[in-house]
């Protein structure tokens, strides 16, 4: 399956290069307003196609664009029962960090794991090709940690069980 | 207070509605009859190109004039997947060469209907789709992807 | 640490301080617990500070009562035993003037208090299985299912058959990590169990809420996801009365606790890795963020300037 995965990241880093052109735009609804236009949706002329960018039915990327933001949604890998339970914890730690991780939405959208919210202000103070390099690198590392966590989680309890059983006779 | 959440622009008579949003974009629609029977022709034609061997046919046959317009759900599933149809039995190998010889506005509907593709991953082998694109991508740029973002002639 | 300690240390520790006859004895006031919500209560006498009084508190002492928990503590304590301090359910006094012959002996088995005063209704199985083995037509209907409820909404079911003892215990997984954690646990303890080297250990079974066949007739068992019931079955060879029997009541005993206490640790250890991974995220994060020119800058010569 590793033979998808470069496409895979392949694709989500043209599209998000290419859909990250963001300027500033006030509310056109609310005076002296500026809000995230993907998320208020009131506005349907500032709002662009939303794209999916699949690898199989279980990890996909949303990526949602309006004129001033950016909101791209993560499902992670999740093959068994533990496997969910590391991405839940993992993904609800992050969240819970949103504030030293200004692109991080606090809530993922439904039937996805994390989601980034990313406006033109952030792509005022930010490196836009840095930016979409640590959204690629999220989701390489993402993958990685969570199968290593699950290896880990086997091997101690492997030991642990072990280590008890010696004691019978 | 109840009236607080009525939606009172959309009362206005310059409002700008979904409607006036594709009018402006698509032009008049044809009616349905007539695009669902143009899908099915296009359907058999593509078929039997296939059929004879002429993946290049094909493929730009299936490009040609997609519906659009947001009345035109079965259309539009029939057309996706007959465009589905020719990408998975096009090899791998042959991706390349083949893109090349599409003109702009073919790469940009073909664009269209990888991400459409894509979109419904229990249907379609996205695997297959993600080749194409990353093919597609060196050929016709990123102009491509936004091309296919910005407009609202969706497939 | 892997194995968690069958003995109270803090009985051994303190024990071992007033024991030592160069310390001179003096008053004492101590509560503290143990695992499985007991309670323990060390105080000296009034006025007489070389008497030293031990009370225990457990919820399930009535029940280890009815399955022999007497005739056990008398043998292990016998000339210790008080009537018991009010508000406890078992006392033992020491007279630090009289400690008998091998006082560091006195100090383990002290310590082993709660776990002996468990091991009744193990050993009355372990004793019962034995004379049924010798009869020829055994009745399965005299055999006694034990129930101690040690511990709120969880308890430990002891039951013998005539070539077996099986134990049950019921436990509750307060969250659905710990349960699915619990799981791998179980998947794992069965592999390890398949390797040759492990394969004279008690066989051990897990089912999630479905409790197993021996105590379904049981009323008031919880029906949820988060009830899961470990069955061990214990052939002779795993008691074979001696060091073995002890051993082997010993780590049951410890099963749930040890258990609990490292899908903690897991837990822990999941956690300091995500804190790890989360600050690298914020570095490559960081990284998109251009440097900071409009510091001071220093001349060769010490003095600053600011660039515009």
């Amino acid at each position: 399956m590793s033979n998808t995965l470069r496409p895979y990241l392949g694709a989500v880093r043209q599209t998000l290069t290419a859909a990250m052109c963001l300027e500033n735009f006030s509310s056109q609804v609310a005076e002296r307003h500026n809000k995230p236009e993907v998320e208020t949706s009131t506005s349907k002329e500032v709002l662009l196609n939303p794209v999916i960018i699949s690898r199989n039915d279980k990890e996909k990327v949303l990526i949602e664009t309006s004129v001033n933001s950016l909101r791209i949604s993560i499902a992670i890998k999740q093959a068994d029962e533990s496997e969910r339970i590391l991405a839940h914890k993992f993904t609800r730690f992050l969240t819970q960090r949103a504030e030293s991780f200004v692109i991080l939405r606090r809530k993922p959208i439904e039937g996805y794991d994390i989601s980034f919210l990313i406006t033109n202000a952030h792509t005022e103070q930010m490196y836009k090709h840095k930016l979409v390099d640590f959204i690629i690198q999220f989701m390489e590392e993402v993958d990685k940690e969570i199968s290593e966590m699950k290896l880990s989680l086997n091997a101690r309890l492997r030991a642990v069980s072990e280590a008890y059983l010696a004691g019978f006779n | 207070m109840s009236f607080r959440k009525i939606d009172i622009d959309a009362l206005e008579e310059d409002a700008l509605g979904q409607d006036e949003l594709d009018f402006q974009e698509i032009g008049e629609l044809r009616p349905q009859h007539e695009v669902e029977s143009q899908v099915n022709n296009r359907a058999q034609e593509v078929r039997s190109l296939l059929q004879r061997g002429n993946a290049a046919g094909a493929l730009t046959t299936s490009l040609q004039d997609p519906p659009y317009g947001r009345n035109f759900g079965v259309a539009k599933a029939r057309n996706t997947q007959t465009v589905m149809e020719v990408l998975n039995s096009i090899k791998v190998a042959e991706v390349p060469q083949l893109v090349k010889t599409l003109g702009p506005q073919e790469q940009d509907v073909l664009m269209k209907y990888l991400y459409a593709g894509m979109a419904a991953p229990e249907q379609n082998n996205s695997g297959v789709l993600l080749a194409w694109h990353e093919k597609l991508t060196e050929v016709a740029g990123q102009g491509c992807i936004v091309r296919v973002i910005t407009d609202r002639r969706t497939v | 640490m892997i194995i968690l300690e069958y003995s109270n240390r803090i009985i051994e520790d303190t024990l071992n301080a007033r024991f030592n006859p160069e310390n001179k004895p003096k008053p004492i006031e101590m509560s503290f617990v143990d695992f499985d919500g007991v309670s323990y209560h060390l105080s000296t006498l009034e006025g007489q500070d070389t008497k030293l009084l031990l009370s225990i508190r457990w919820k399930c002492w009535p029940e280890l009562v009815s399955y022999g928990a007497n005739d056990v503590l008398q043998r292990e304590y016998g000339p210790w035993i008080t009537s018991p301090e009010s508000g406890y359910d078992f006392s033992l006094q020491f007279d630090l003037e009289n400690l008998g012959a091998d006082p560091e002996e006195l100090i383990k088995k002290v310590g082993l208090l709660k776990r002996n005063a468990m091991a009744a209704p193990y050993e009355r199985a372990f004793d019962a299985q034995a004379m049924a083995e010798k009869e020829e037509n055994w009745d399965p209907s005299s055999s006694q299912l034990m129930a101690v409820h040690y511990r709120d909404g969880e308890a430990v079911y002891i039951q013998h058959q005539q070539d077996r003892v099986t134990v049950i215990f019921s436990t509750l997984f307060k969250e659905e990590t710990d349960r699915i954690f619990a799981k791998v646990f179980f998947h794992e303890f069965a592999e390890v169990r398949k390797k040759s080297i492990f394969s004279h250990c008690p066989q051990v079974l897990y089912s999630n809420r479905e409790p197993p066949l021996e105590i379904r007739y049981v009323p008031g068992l919880l029906d949820s996801e988060s009830q899961g019931y470990v069955t061990f079955v214990l052939f002779p060879r795993n008691y074979i009365p001696g060091a073995v029997r002890e051993e082997t009541i010993s780590r049951i005993q410890i099963y749930r606790d040890y258990l609990h206490y490292h899908l903690k640790c897991s837990k822990a250890y999941m956690h300091s890795r995500m804190r790890a991974r989360v600050s690298e995220f914020l570095k490559v994060l960081n990284r998109a963020k251009p440097e900071d020119n409009s510091g001071e800058k220093k001349l060769a010569s010490g003095r600053t300037f600011r660039r515009s």
